[in-house]
């Protein structure tokens, strides 16, 4: 039962979704309107969703308050990310229910604009230099299909950058070539493969025949 | 109940693709035609990318990506779960350190669950601790630098990231070979593969992610399944084909059909 129960469970919501995208009205022999029936499924998931951050929040105090309290390396570190937490749960809690409290709002609004969003643009800017030290990895010709890589790469480029055009006017057209025809064939042969695979994984799932994701198998 | 107009192609397509998947599964399940799967490198590297982790005496991190299990990109998340119940198993076996790192909340008790019952079923249920699967946070950019951390601080020797992944693929990807991990990507996130075949020592491209699970476990109605996806992959190639030509000598017919 400990795995029947969740795989009814998923072939009925995952059915019951999947059906309300072909049908509208009602479910045969039954007062339940398919559209809203969907609509409270999702409903449901929100629920759900909410006790896993509740779970995950759980495991990530204790991990880190084990840190504190054993005096791990660099357990202020910890400390810090638990008091972060805490202060942008309140803050966030307080805004939701005092929407008119201009000084709750301004002060969510500059933990967010000033603390989170410019982290996450510092690392999101550490991609152009790892792009460059990537690409020096993977063009190095140490085997043929290195060193297409490494031509394409190069042209594309020449193409792409305006002193490419003034060595010679025809590489932005061999660039222009390059993404549209051979690159383009394989992105989309890549598309097809895992959009079919993709299909193939879910009715699986939906069908009860892939129970990895239950544990245990 | 009535249907909506322009789906009815759609559904045909599903209930079509999805008896022949079924129908293949069934065959192989009796054992009349028990598909094989060609070698796929970078599965195979993964027990190669454990081993190491062992012999050097480090942990092995492990990410099912950064989608949800209700996202249009949940196929590759649960692929990605597939085969950490292997690595869970081969962790268990040698004995190695497993480090779990989850980006979304739902995903925290499947990856969580899992772990715990490959030990178990290892019978080294004393191997999950606490922090065996971590969830960081679910913000894109500070699971990456959580990511980031524990790659550093903890020495992992192999990382092996599968799932969806967006602009982070290549932080982690290059954040491991800084410290030399021997690394096994693999996503069916068309943007984000050249940076995991840049990056990486093994790539899974596409499909091959979602063939894990059947190909690690050798189970026969995955393979079954897989055989399935082979036949509705031959059907809609195909459709490109008979389409192509049909668009070519200026007959729509087929494109009318297909918007039923």
């Amino acid at each position: 039962m400990r795995r029947e129960i969740p795989l009814a469970i998923t072939f009925v919501v995952g059915m019951t979704i999947l059906m309300s995208y072909f049908f509208a009205g009602t479910i045969p022999g039954t007062a339940w309107n398919l559209k809203n029936l969907a609509g409270d499924i999702t409903g449901w998931g929100v629920l759900v969703s909410a006790f896993a951050v509740l779970l995950a929040s759980v495991n990530l105090v204790r991990i880190h308050g084990a840190a504190i309290s054993r005096k791990r390396k660099g357990w202020y570190n910890s400390g810090i990310l638990i008091a972060t937490m805490v202060a942008f749960a309140l803050v966030g809690i307080l805004r939701k229910h005092n929407p008119a409290n201009t000084g709750i709002n301004d002060l969510f609004q500059n933990m967010f604009n000033n603390v989170l969003s410019p982290l996450g643009a510092a690392m999101f800017a550490l991609l152009a230099f790892y792009i460059a030290s990537a690409s020096y990895r993977a063009f190095r010709a140490r085997s043929l299909e290195a060193s297409i890589l490494l031509a394409a790469a190069v042209l594309v480029m020449l193409g792409r950058a305006p002193i490419g055009e003034l060595m010679w006017g025809q590489f932005p057209v061999i660039s222009k070539w390059l993404l549209d025809i051979p690159n383009m064939a394989g992105q989309r042969a890549i598309m097809i493969g895992a959009a079919i695979g993709g299909f193939a994984t879910s009715m699986r799932i939906l069908l009860g025949l892939e129970r990895g994701h239950l544990g245990g198998e | 109940m009535t249907a909506i107009a322009g789906t009815k192609f759609l559904l045909w397509t599903i209930i079509v693709c999805g008896a022949i998947i079924v129908g293949v599964v069934q065959l192989s399940k009796s054992g009349k035609r028990i598909p094989k799967i060609r070698r796929i490198a970078g599965l195979d590297s993964i027990e190669e990318a454990i081993g190491r982790a062992t012999e050097m005496g480090r942990p092995v991190h492990f990410t099912p990506g950064l989608s949800d299990v209700t996202a249009e990109t949940a196929p590759q998340t649960f692929a990605a779960l597939e085969i950490l119940s292997y690595v869970t198993g081969l962790t268990a076996k040698y004995n190695t350190e497993l480090i779990v790192t989850i980006r979304i909340p739902n995903v925290f008790p499947l990856a969580q669950e899992i772990v715990r019952q490959g030990y178990l079923a290892a019978g080294k249920a004393d191997m999950f601790k606490e922090d065996t699967v971590r969830f960081l946070s679910s913000e894109q950019f500070a699971y990456a630098a959580g990511v980031m951390g524990i790659f550093h601080r903890e020495k992992v020797a192999s990382n092996i990231m599968m799932g969806a992944f967006w602009a982070e693929s290549l932080l982690f990807a290059e954040a491991g070979a800084q410290i030399g991990a021997i690394q096994v990507a693999g996503t069916a996130a068309m943007a984000q593969i050249p940076f995991f075949v840049a990056a990486c020592d093994y790539t899974l491209i596409g499909e091959e992610l979602f063939a894990g699970g059947a190909y690690l476990s050798q189970d026969k109605v995955k393979l079954g399944s897989i055989a399935g996806q082979d036949l509705v992959k031959f059907t809609v190639m195909s459709f490109i084909v008979i389409g192509t030509l049909m668009s070519t000598w200026g007959n729509s017919a087929l494109i009318e059909f297909m918007k039923k």
